[in-house]
C-alpha cells in the first residue's frame, strides 16, 4: 500500500495506469483522430492572452516583449550562429547525462528493488535526496569543481540518478511473485531472472522514471548553464538578461520548452508505445 | 499406510499414438517418485512473531506416472504442501525427496501450474510455453517442434503470436499448461489451475488436462478445493484436514484415466465415492 501511494506522489505508474480504451473520446464525444491536436489549445491561449496584454493593457517593451520582438530575436541568434551553437551544448549534456544516468540507475534500481530489504533500507535514502534536488546542490558542485563541464554534467546526473533508480526499484516491487516462481521452476538462474522478469516487468516504470529524470535533468541543465557560464541555452538567456534583451530571453524561454517537449515526445513516448502499451493490462 | 501402488496409466499409454500423424510424438520420460517425509510448516509472521502453524507431519509419496489430486478446505495448507515440494517453500520440519534426491529448492524437475497462472504478460503465447525450452538451451528448431506440438495439443492454434492481455481466461489457462508441459519435468505440480474460470469452460479444461495427462508419462499433482474435480482427476485423492493440513484419508479412484467421461462420472459407484470425499472434505469445513 505504501509504495503505492509513493509511486503515484511522483506520478510514477500512475501515469501509466491503463485508462479503459477510448474512454476519454466518449465523454468528450470527439472523433479520436481530432484528438491529438488538443495539446494545442492551452498554448493557444496562452499566446492570446500575450497578444492580448501586449495590444489591449499596452504593457512596455521593456517588460514584456512583442512576438514580432521574439521571432526577431531568434532569427537574428540563428544567423549570427549562437542559436545552433547553444542548443547543440544543452542538448549533448543532457543526453550524455540521460545516457550515464540510465546505464548507472537501472542496474542499481534492480538490485535494490530485487534485494529483501532494498527498499526499507534506501526507500527514504533516496526520497531525502530527491528533495535535495540538483539545483541545491550546485553551490557545492562549485566548490568542488569550479565552473566548469564536470559540475553541470555532475548536477544534471545526479537530479536524473534518483528518479530512474526510485522508479526502477518501484517497478520491481510490484512484479507479481509468481513471476519470480516462475522462473526459478524453471530452473532459470538470477540472469534469466533480470533479463525475463524484472527488466520488462519494471520497464513501465524505468520508462516513467527516466521521463521524470529527464525533466529534472532538463532544468538543473538550465540552471548549472547559468552559474557555470560555458554556453548552452540557460546561459544564453541569463546573457541576455545583462544586455536586457528581452526578445532573446522569451525565445530561449520557448526553446527550452519545446525541446523538451521534442525530447519526451519524440525519444520517450515511442519507447513506450513499442513496448508497454503493446504488452497491454500488465498492471491491471 | 498413505502409500498405495496404482498402475501407472499414462506410463501404458505412452506407446499408444494418438498424436497428429505429422507431429513428432513428444519425448516422454519417466514420472518422477516424489516422497514426503514427515514435512510440517509453520509460517512465522515477521512483524509480529506469530507463528502459524499450516502443515502438519505429512507422509506422502507419489508415484511415477501416478496423478494425485489433493482436496481439502480453504486455508489448510494446500498448497504449502505443493510449494514445499516445488522447492519454493523450505520446510520447517522434515524433507520431500524427489527420485531420491533431497529437494533444496525449485528445478527444473518439478515444473508448476501456478494459481495465478504466472505467464508473463510480455511474452507471446508461443514465447511463453518456449520459456522453460529457452532457459535449458534446447536448440530452437527443437524447441519450435515441441512449442507447435502442444499449440496444436492444448487448442492454441491461431494464437501463437497473442499476447496474453488479448486472450480469455480460459485460453490463458491453456498456455501455463502448455508451458509446464512443454518442459517436460519429470513431476507437475498444479495449484488450482482452473478455480477462475467458469464451469463449462473448467469441464473442457479438465477433459484436456486428462488427455494429455494419458500421452506422456509425468508424475502429476494437482490441488483443488472442489471435490468433483478431485475424484474426475485423480488416482488418488488426498483429502486434508483443516489448518493445520494433515491427510485425513486417501480414497483410491478406480476408473482409469482415459475412460472418465462426464457420462462415465455418473456411474452410481463413482457418485458415491464422490459423496464420501464430500462428507470427507464438509466434516472438516464444519
Amino acid at each position: 500500500m505504501r509504495t503505492k501511494t509513493e509511486a503515484g506522489a511522483d506520478g510514477t505508474p500512475a501515469g501509466l495506469r491503463l485508462r479503459p480504451p477510448g474512454s476519454v473520446t466518449r465523454s468528450l464525444r470527439v472523433p479520436p483522430r481530432a484528438l491529438p491536436l488538443l495539446f494545442v489549445v492551452p498554448f493557444l491561449v496562452i499566446i492570446a492572452a500575450w497578444v492580448l496584454a501586449k495590444s489591449v493593457f499596452d504593457v512596455s517593451d521593456a517588460a514584456l516583449p512583442s512576438i514580432g520582438d521574439v521571432v526577431h530575436a531568434s532569427n537574428q541568434l540563428i544567423d549570427w550562429g549562437i542559436l545552433p551553437y547553444d542548443v547543440s551544448a544543452s542538448l549533448y549534456r543532457i543526453a550524455l547525462g540521460t545516457v550515464l544516468a540510465i546505464v548507472i540507475g537501472v542496474p542499481l534500481g534492480l538490485l535494490l528493488g530485487s534485494s529483501r530489504y532494498g527498499v526499507t533500507m534506501f526507500g527514504p535514502f533516496l526520497r531525502f535526496f530527491r528533495a535535495a534536488s540538483g539545483i541545491a546542490i550546485l553551490p557545492l558542485l562549485i566548490i568542488w569543481f569550479g565552473f566548469t563541464e564536470t559540475t553541470i554534467q555532475v548536477a544534471i546526473l545526479y537530479t536524473a540518478l534518483i528518479p530512474i533508480i526510485f522508479s526502477t526499484m518501484i517497478g520491481v516491487r510490484t512484479i507479481p511473485p509468481a513471476y519470480r516462481d516462475a522462473i526459478e521452476t524453471m530452473g532459470g538462474g538470477s540472469a534469466r531472472m533480470v533479463r525475463d522478469v524484472y527488466l520488462p516487468g519494471a520497464l513501465a516504470s524505468i520508462v516513467v522514471g527516466i521521463r521524470l529524470g529527464v525533466g529534472y535533468g532538463w532544468r538543473a541543465l538550465i540552471v548549472g548553464e547559468m552559474l557555470v557560464g560555458a554556453g548552452g541555452l540557460g546561459f544564453m538567456i541569463f546573457s541576455a538578461q545583462q544586455f536586457h534583451a528581452l526578445g532573446q530571453i522569451v525565445a530561449g524561454m520557448i526553446l527550452i520548452g519545446l525541446l523538451y517537449l521534442v525530447i519526451d515526445r519524440l525519444v520517450l513516448a515511442p519507447v513506450e508505445d513499442a513496448t508497454v502499451r503493446r504488452w497491454g493490462a500488465q498492471r491491471g | 499406510m498413505v502409500r498405495r501402488s496404482v498402475t501407472p496409466v499414462g506410463q501404458l499409454l505412452a506407446d499408444h499414438d494418438v498424436t497428429a500423424p505429422s507431429k513428432r510424438v513428444p519425448p516422454t520420460r519417466q514420472g518422477g517418485r516424489i516422497v514426503c517425509k514427515e514435512l510440517a510448516h509453520t509460517f512465522v509472521n515477521a512483524r509480529t512473531g506469530e507463528s502459524v502453524p499450516a502443515l502438519d507431519t505429512i507422509d506422502l509419496v507419489i508415484e511415477p506416472g501416478e496423478f494425485v489430486t489433493v482436496c481439502g478446505p480453504s486455508g489448510c495448507g494446500k498448497t504449502t504442501l505443493l510449494r514445499a515440494i516445488a522447492g519454493l517453500v523450505t520446510p520447517t520440519q522434515g524433507q520431500v525427496l524427489c527420485d531420491d534426491i533431497v529437494v533444496r529448492g525449485p528445478g527444473k524437475d518439478r515444473g508448476v501450474v501456478f494459481q495465478e497462472l504466472a505467464i508473463l504478460p510480455w511474452r507471446t503465447v508461443r514465447r511463453n510455453i518456449a520459456h522453460g525450452l529457452e532457459i535449458q538451451r534446447v536448440p530452437r528448431r527443437e524447441r519450435d517442434e515441441r512449442v507447435a506440438y502442444l499449440v496444436d495439443l492444448m487448442g492454441l492454434s491461431g494464437f501463437e503470436d497473442k499476447y496474453p492481455h488479448e486472450l480469455s481466461g480460459g485460453m490463458k489457462q491453456r498456455v501455463a499448461v502448455a508451458r509446464t508441459w512443454a518442459a517436460n519435468p519429470r513431476v507437475i505440480l498444479m495449484d488450482e489451475p482452473f478455480a477462475a474460470v467458469d464451469a463449462q469452460t473448467r469441464l473442457t479444461l479438465q477433459e484436456e488436462l486428462l488427455r494429455i495427462s494419458a500421452l506422456s508419462s509425468n508424475s502429476i499433482m494437482f490441488i483443488t478445493h472442489n471435490v468433483n474435480e478431485a475424484v474426475f482427476l485423480g488416482d488418488r485423492v488426498v483429502v486434508m484436514t483443516k489448518r493445520p493440513g494433515k491427510i485425513k484419508a486417501v480414497v483410491p479412484v478406480p476408473v482409469p484415466r482415459p475412460e472418465r467421461t462426464v457420462k462415465a462420472m455418473a456411474d452410481p459407484q463413482l457418485v458415491s465415492l464422490t459423496d464420501r470425499v464430500l462428507h470427507l472434505v464438509r466434516g472438516e469445513v464444519q
